[in-house]
């Protein structure tokens, strides 16, 4: 007991000499991130369940508005904020640490140490959003995009999150010697800006309102960053690790991986102003905002071509490997979200798309045809390592794979066509011929509305079809967990495809 | 790249640029815009927001009218706010010092609603179309906020907030009357108090030579 | 308000640019480049070593 705590408190002091780890099995270092990772997950599907229900009820109530109408804590503002937090803070982010620390404590070649604390802030985190999106539902959202939590759950919401950024520091200050990996650069990172911006984001907007048109530079500094800072890094260090590793060789360019993380890191934190174009903020500020969208291409198109050269060569390996399906589907989405959001900033296309449904369609072309698509590719590699089971059925894994990709592809692409049509038919104009008088081509705003009823439906459809493949996955998952464990010395069949034994006993 | 605390550096910098550039700089400058006073009238703009408005812009916040209706005026030129009738001029950064909480949105299912209070709807046609939009603007797709009214038995006089002229499938039994709650009055308090027709000194269109003024 | 505010954050944009350019400086000088590429490689070990691919659909094992 006390050497255990003398040791929890070694691990905590900075004085602490670091670098002095014992490197460890790659099956050792799995199975020391279990429970917390774990834990993660199914906290993670939970809530993605969760938010997919939410989201299907709040599709259908924009084609048909009286659809479960009675209820107040059911109506559209709720429910669709409901379904926001629960895929944002409950999903993405359980998902998101789960992988962060998977990867990390591999990279750092040693044991995660005192998981025990990441179970407690794990534990918390869920907490507060469990407590944040019951108060939503009973009509306490803020009304800050991206920051609807009620302010008596967001605290929670810190300090377990900074909980798992110091334990990421302390599991890399206690790293085992070689090199530090692309992918622990961009988890590092991810896990110590999104703190710092959640932080200011709430005092700044909740605790200590700044004053008048402040308020959305920030909200939009720290919403556009949630994606850019701590979900996109996350993702993009998951193909950097994931991708080689199924393929069994590195990744194309390791100077374009620098490169990318650094133009990112550079970048992006300055591109969220550009939500706010035409709006009534300084024009500087906004300006800055569109350069540095545009400067997103670098990291962007770098980034892309090392992920899109290791693939080049190897597309054979898309049929056998689950992971580099889902792997390359997100890797893909990346690029093309990212050049499209690029381009929604230049001001005269902004013009067009803001304030219209294409902003939903990359909102979900970057959350979910990217990152959600590589946590799944993350998790079924990661599950057969942490349970010693194997996945049951390939047929599963293809349900949710076709169904997801064919899902979000018909959301992306019917909503997008949608938010174009629907931007065009608000600003169109005619002018008289004879006065010149400036008229508008759709002055009845009803008609426009009229005119995305399709569109809506086709979201709903895109839908069903996304609700389908979670719940292969979500079935497919629980079944796992209920297949004896693979016999001692032997791994899943998946792990070892070829007769060359293992060196190690994986699994005990 | 093997050294923990540079790379902790460089990470600390980045963000560092855009939070001192972004935030830490419009706090020091923006933020401290305060109110216009008119020389004629003495008056200081924007004007506070009486107090039934202020309690149904909680209601406003509490059922998430933001995802859908914005309160931001672009400049005439650059979209057709103007013509659409949301507004003479562009919203300026003044026209919200008066605010706690900015409802800005980034959505325009429904129209833009920065002035939404000078327009010619009154307040009958707001709990109309509250309690349920079909009844004013058929084909809409936004939702019924029927929870906000009640259905009552007349006791007595009628109530004078009693909703008149509802369409048949709405009105009440006989005997019965739709009341908006109170919840509903302080909404609609707060959407006629929405109208910022002031013209500052900054906020002349800036595409019309010499502005109207 | 004022320009000491705008003065301000062209000075720290300055600085930051300046302490990027160095940092390049730097890396070059004391051979950070130096076998960059060999970084790409590590995470790869004796148990799942180079050139073994590692992940295939359960009841279908890979014909090497």
């Amino acid at each position: 007991m006390s050497s255990a705590e003398s040791s929890f408190l070694a691990s905590i002091k900075p004085s602490t000499p670091a670098g002095a780890a014992e490197p460890a099995l790659l099956s050792e270092i799995d199975a020391s991130t279990r429970a917390p990772v774990f834990f993660f997950l199914c906290c993670g599907l939970f809530w993605l369940l969760l938010g997919t229900a939410f989201a299907l009820v709040a599709s259908i109530k924009l084609h048909n508005p009286g659809f479960l109408g009675q209820a107040e804590w059911l109506t559209f503002g709720n429910i669709r904020t409901a379904h926001l937090t629960s895929v944002i803070y409950g999903w993405a982010t359980n998902a998101a640490f789960a992988v962060a620390f998977w990867i990390m404590a591999r990279l750092c070649r040693t044991k995660l140490r005192h998981v025990g604390v990441l179970g407690i802030a794990a534990f918390f985190w869920n907490l507060g959003v469990a407590i944040g999106i019951g108060g939503i539902l009973r009509g306490d959202s803020t009304s800050i995009e991206w920051l609807e939590i009620p302010a008596y759950a967001s605290p929670l919401l810190f300090c377990a999150y900074a909980l798992v950024g110091v334990w990421a520091v302390v599991a890399f200050r206690f790293r085992a010697p070689g090199h530090v990996y692309v992918s622990q650069w961009y988890i590092l990172a991810a896990l110590f800006w999104f703190p710092w911006l959640y932080s200011i984001a709430q005092i700044m907007l909740i605790f200590a309102p700044a004053r008048g048109a402040v308020q959305p530079l920030v909200n939009w500094w720290f919403a556009h960053n949630v994606l850019g800072l701590w979900f996109t890094p996350i993702g993009v260090a998951s193909i950097y690790y994931f991708m080689p590793k199924v393929l069994g060789k590195p990744i194309h360019s390791y100077y374009l991986s620098a490169l990318g993380f650094w133009s990112l890191a550079l970048f992006y934190n300055w591109a969220g102003v550009h939500h706010l174009i035409g709006g009534p903020e300084p024009a500087w500020v906004i300006s800055a905002g569109v350069v540095a969208s545009l400067l997103m291409v670098i990291p962007v198109v770098t980034t892309g071509i090392n992920h899109h050269l290791t693939m080049i060569g190897s597309f054979s390996r898309l049929k056998d490997s689950p992971t580099l399906r889902f792997m390359v589907f997100g890797g893909m989405s990346y690029t093309l979200v990212s050049l499209i959001g690029s381009a929604m900033a230049v001001r005269s296309f902004n013009e067009i798309t803001h304030f219209t449904h294409f902003t939903v369609a990359h909102a979900h072309h970057g959350l979910y045809a990217f990152f959600t698509m590589v946590m799944f590719g993350a998790i079924y590699y990661m599950m057969p390592r942490l349970t010693g089971r194997e996945w049951p059925s390939a047929t599963l894994i293809s349900v949710h794979f076709w169904a997801c990709a064919v899902g979000i592809t018909i959301y992306v692409v019917g909503l997008s066509l949608g938010g174009l049509i629907q931007g065009w038919e608000m600003i169109a104009t005619t002018t008289d011929p004879q006065t010149h008088e400036v008229a508008l081509r759709f002055p009845l705003f009803i008609d426009i509305v009229r005119d995305m009823i399709p569109y809506m439906v086709s979201r709903s459809v895109a839908g069903i079809l996304i609700t389908i493949g979670h719940l292969a996955f979500a079935a497919h998952f629980a079944w796992m967990l209920l297949q004896p464990r693979v016999a001692a010395g032997a791994q899943p069949a998946r792990l070892s495809p070829d007769s060359a034994a293992p060196r190690t006993p994986a699994y005990e | 790249m093997n050294k923990g605390p540079l790379l902790f550096l460089g990470i600390f910098l980045t963000l560092a640029f855009s939070w001192t550039g972004i935030v830490l700089t419009n706090h020091l400058t923006l933020g401290q815009i305060g109110t216009y006073v008119d020389a004629e009238s003495g008056t200081a703009f924007p004007r506070a927001v009486p107090g039934l408005a202020r309690q149904g812009k909680i209601v406003y916040q509490q059922l998430g009218c933001i995802y859908c209706h914005s309160q931001q005026v672009r400049r005439p030129g650059f979209g057709t706010d103007d013509l659409r009738g949301w507004g003479e001029r562009q919203s300026v950064p003044r026209d919200y010092v008066q605010q706690e909480r900015l409802l800005l949105g980034t959505m325009r299912t429904g129209p833009d609603l920065m002035n939404v209070g000078s327009r010619a709807m009154n307040a009958d046609w707001h709990f109309k179309h509250l309690l349920d939009p079909q009844i004013t603007s058929l084909g809409s797709i936004m939702p019924p906020f029927g929870f906000l009214f009640e259905t009552r038995k007349i006791a007595g006089q009628p109530s004078p907030q009693a909703i008149q002229g509802l369409p048949l499938r709405y009105a009440a039994a006989p005997g019965y009357e739709v009341v908006p709650t109170h919840r509903a009055e302080a909404l609609v308090a707060y959407l006629l108090s929405l109208k910022h027709e002031f013209d500052y000194p900054e906020s002349i269109p800036v595409n019309t030579a010499g502005g109207k003024k | 308000m004022g320009y000491g505010a705008y003065i301000f954050v062209v000075v720290m944009a300055a600085a930051v640019m300046a302490s990027a350019v160095y940092a390049l400086y730097w890396a070059v000088k004391t051979g950070q480049f130096q076998q960059f590429e060999k970084g790409a490689t590590a995470i790869f070990n004796d148990e799942e070593p180079l050139g073994q691919p590692t992940d295939h659909f359960p009841q279908k094992p890979k014909k090497p």
